[in-house]
């Protein structure tokens, strides 16, 4: 154990082993040494939830949630407080920049296999993550009491009165009164107050169910010895810094050149309880679920529908039979997998359009394909397949056949 | 494939439709297309506080500003924005209080217990023409003047949106079957608009001798509303490039360093 | 199931190592300053913001119903102003040796009033004295008592009596001794833009008093 020689270290290392637990996940911790960058996009997603949740409680400061005062309280934070309107611009564009990492995140796990045996627990804690990300980006949504806001959500509050029977109950009850209003407004502010921290507790499980057996890597093949692994710290403490770096540089480009972009601009228009807009659209990153629910013509299966889009997610380890985890060498799911990424394209296409004429069969097409990937074709893929043969390990792969000459190789012979 | 490439792609897509220019349109069509459906295009105006490193031109604030006041604030509000505002586009503290006292602002109670009215301060916000919504649409066939302080945000098209609404009222095409009280203006969807002309040649005359055609009206005043609806908005391109320089820098600098610790295993 | 990796600490292998650290250095360098320059607008943005700043500009006060001996109240910054018209009696009382023994700072040398409000008065125009009525012990408001003797004793001369820890105020704000306020009531910026208009909160023409400089409200 490499702890530094100061005395105001070890006393308190002693008592509370923080700087133990430091030197021990960042430089002991072994990490595959052929990540690739679609690696980093975890650790964006951590900072990205930083940056949401710094950004959001000095915003707290100045945001006012009533219905006659929200709006003009967020305009207020634009015009009047120092700095409000970068905040507030960095907190809206985040908001769409956290979806960007975590649906790549997921991607990569799904190409990667990253959520194969042993990992199912870390894939499912990350679903749980992604539920609540969405419900905190919809309350969200609802406080700055825009049209889209207030529209929004009257239209996704009322899908729960497709329960049969204690439907039009739930509603009410989430509204707190006949329609949206001013009790639901107070209680989507505390519970988006509330809900990044608990995004934090599991994310910390998922960082500890993610150092139970390090990560996977781009081959799929688990970590054989020392030859396989470089620590975490410097090598990828570094990468993930220059990715950060890459990663600000296009958010800066949103949130300085084009911060309303991503937005919709009826939400400029103050909440009207009288007068609906003309199209209702949720952001960017429901649209994919949205065009999902609004393809079945049933209510209570069009909510099932979208519910069931993300949670057939939490089965997705027991899905896929194939006994490879990474797509490297599935021959023939390595191009199913792009249809998958294609159709999630397709539906929030189709999302942002009225249910009219073309726009509906696709999107029928496009949730077929869904529910078909996940439990028609990942299993049958996985038992029919013909997987490219794995090499014998990672540093042999990397390196080639030998791998002896390399610095890192020789010195893990030593002992640390 | 290759991660570096990979992400460089997904960098340009997701950069390059939000600051690509869109194509200048074609002129606008004098006579609608049958298909109600099939709005002409909006005609792009170069506005001086385009791109990446636009500016609000301060004379054209001014005049816009005069126009906002002289016209449209007969109907329209500005809740959101102050007399104390207005020191952005140039104007002196005194000019700001002989502005504001020109309206008046109810006050009170006062030791009598009575509401009473007095002339505006720059704190105060902007005086609206109309006490609340119901006497604003009974003083206008039943239609509500929006408020302007977001107008340019809170439509598709923005400036060019606002800007075509203004210069766009032409008389309707032959057999158009038009609704009571309302206007022909070619870019306002459906064609139909609540809102009388509000600016024609000479409606205004200018201090600084700047033509006051109609066209020149409608930029001066979409210039004007453009600021209102985001006064930072210069601050935040400046701002924008010192943080992407220093993020170049930085990435730069990373890059190097991320290479050199990573040279120790190849 | 840890893996023992090898441990590589930076310190290590000076082989190549200036350009290598410095690459370091210069990175870590460039973070700690984009780390700075993100906290710096966070906590600017506590601050007060513009319509705060705004609200606290200057008032105009008429005066021309305030009576001698009576006092009016109006706020400025959210604090209460007291503005009384003080009779000619008050004003001899203000400068005998009798006053003036009872006084803890009878000449303000403490800075808590702007230099054109130092004088045996502490104010612009004798008749009007304008103070900031916030007790400088703990922040009471006081009560305005200018009737001398009274249940306040017979050397009560008249002034100011806060409620909340019997400190006392002659009726030019100054503070008595024995008491546990520790200085003066303070003195606003102000000035008459005419006879009976007074502007609290902004200094005459010719002064540039900045408020804040004063030891403590």
């Amino acid at each position: 154990m490499a702890l530094p020689q100061n005395k105001i270290v070890r006393w308190i290392d002693r008592r509370l082993p923080v700087f133990t637990f430091l030197d021990h996940e960042l430089n002991q911790y072994p990490t595959p040494r052929n990540l690739n960058y679609w690696w980093n996009f975890g650790s964006l997603a951590g900072i990205m939830l930083v940056i949401m949740i710094v950004t959001g409680i000095f915003l707290a400061m100045q945001y006012t949630p009533h219905v006659d005062y929200a709006f003009n309280s967020v305009e207020r934070i634009m015009r009047d407080v120092d700095y409000g309107w970068l905040m507030r611009y960095i907190h809206m564009n985040g908001a769409s920049f956290f979806f960007i990492v975590t649906y790549i995140h997921i991607f990569r796990g799904l190409y990667y296999g990253s959520y194969k045996e042993p990992r199912e627990l870390l894939w499912i804690l990350g679903v749980v993550i992604l539920l609540l990300m969405m419900a905190t980006a919809f309350m969200g949504y609802v406080l700055p009491w825009g049209q889209m806001s207030f529209w929004g959500a009257t239209v996704i509050t009322n899908l729960f009165s497709a329960f049969p029977g204690i439907g039009n109950d739930i509603v009410t009850w989430l509204w707190g009164g006949f329609a949206i209003g001013n009790p639901t407004l107070n209680r989507f502010y505390a519970l988006h107050y509330l809900l990044p921290f608990v995004i934090v507790a599991v994310v910390g499980l998922h960082l500890v169910a993610l150092h139970q057996h390090g990560s996977n890597n781009p081959l799929g093949i688990d970590r054989k010895g020392p030859q396989d692994s470089i620590p975490f710290h410097p090598y990828y403490t570094y990468k993930d810094m220059f990715g950060l770096s890459v990663f600000l540089i296009i958010f800066a480009l949103f949130v300085f050149y084009a911060p309303n972009f991503l937005g919709d601009p009826q939400n400029y228009i103050p909440a009207n309880p009288l007068q609906t807009p003309p199209e209702i659209v949720p952001e960017w990153y429901f649209l994919p679920f949205y065009a999902i629910l609004r393809s079945i013509p049933n209510k209570l299966f069009g909510v099932c529908a979208m519910f069931g889009s993300i949670l057939v997610l939490f089965i997705v380890p027991w899905l896929d039979t194939s006994k490879v985890r990474s797509s490297y060498f599935r021959p023939v799911y390595k191009w199913v997998f792009w249809l998958l990424v294609i159709d999630a394209f397709v539906l929030g296409w189709v999302g942002a359009h009225r249910p009219e004429g073309w726009f509906v069969v696709i999107g029928r097409i496009g949730t077929f394909y869904y529910y078909l990937h996940f439990l028609i074709l990942m299993p049958f893929i996985g038992w029919f397949e013909r997987p490219l043969p794995l090499p014998p390990s990672i540093a042999e792969a990397v390196l080639g056949k030998g791998g002896g000459t390399l610095p890192g190789a020789a010195a893990a012979r030593e002992k640390p | 494939m290759n991660a570096r490439s990979g992400l460089l792609i997904a960098a340009f897509l997701v950069a390059t439709p939000a600051l690509a220019q869109t194509p200048p349109a074609s002129p606008p069509a004098a006579v609608p297309a049958a298909d109600a459906d099939v709005m002409p295009a909006l005609p792009k105006v170069p506005w001086s506080f385009d791109g990446p490193f636009g500016t609000f031109d301060r004379a054209a604030l001014q005049r816009g500003f005069q126009i906002y006041n002289e016209v449209c604030s007969n109907c329209h509000s500005m809740n959101l924005l102050s007399y104390r505002d207005l020191s952005a586009l140039g104007y002196s503290e005194d000019q700001i209080k002989a502005i504001a006292a020109q309206k008046e602002v109810t006050d009170g109670p006062n030791d009598q217990g009575e509401m009473f009215q007095r002339p505006a301060l720059p704190a105060d916000h902007f005086v609206a023409p109309f006490a609340n919504e119901k006497a604003a649409r009974a003083a206008n066939n039943g239609a509500l003047p929006p408020d302007l302080s977001v107008i340019i945000k809170a439509r598709d098209g923005g400036a060019d949106y606002v800007h075509g609404i203004l210069t766009g009222f032409t008389a309707p095409p032959a057999g158009f079957p038009m609704s009571d009280n309302m206007q022909y203006d070619l870019y306002f969807p459906g064609y139909q608009i609540a809102m009388p002309p509000p600016l024609a040649d000479n409606t205004v005359s200018f201090a600084d001798g700047t033509q006051p055609l109609l066209d020149e009206e409608a930029r001066d005043v979409t210039t004007f509303l453009t600021w209102a609806s985001e006064p930072t908005m210069e601050e935040r391109k400046r701002t924008g490039a010192k943080v992407v320089i220093f993020l170049l820098a930085m990435t730069g600098v990373l890059y190097g360093a991320k290479r050199r610790v990573w040279s120790k295993l190849h | 199931m840890a893996d023992s990796a090898q441990s590589h600490s930076l310190g290590a292998g000076h082989d190549a190592g200036s350009r290598r650290d410095f690459l370091v250095i210069a990175a870590n360098a460039l973070v700690g300053v984009g780390a700075a320059c993100v906290a710096w607008p966070l906590i600017k943005s506590m601050n007060p913001a513009a319509d705060v700043l705004a609200a606290g500009a200057p008032v105009d006060i008429d005066i021309s119903s305030v009576q001698p001996g009576q006092q009016i109240v109006v706020l400025w910054r959210s604090r209460p102003i007291f503005i009384v018209h003080r009779t000619p009696d008050e004003l001899t009382k203000l400068q005998t040796d009798a006053d003036r023994a009872l006084l803890r700072d009878p000449d303000s040398d403490n800075l808590q009033q702007p230099p054109y409000a130092k004088n045996a008065y502490r104010s612009v125009k004798p008749e009007y004295l304008v103070l900031v009525g916030i007790c400088t012990h703990l922040g009471c408001i006081p009560n305005f008592v200018p009737a001398p003797g009274g249940s306040l004793g017979a050397s009560w001369p008249g002034g100011y009596f806060c409620p909340c820890h019997g400190s006392r105020y002659d009726l030019a704000g100054r503070v008595f001794s024995g008491v546990p306020a520790p200085l003066n009531l303070p003195v606003p910026p102000y000035h008459f833009v005419s006879d009976t208009t007074v502007r609290i909160g902004e200094n005459p023409p010719d002064s540039t008093f900045d408020f804040g400089s004063i030891e403590q409200i």
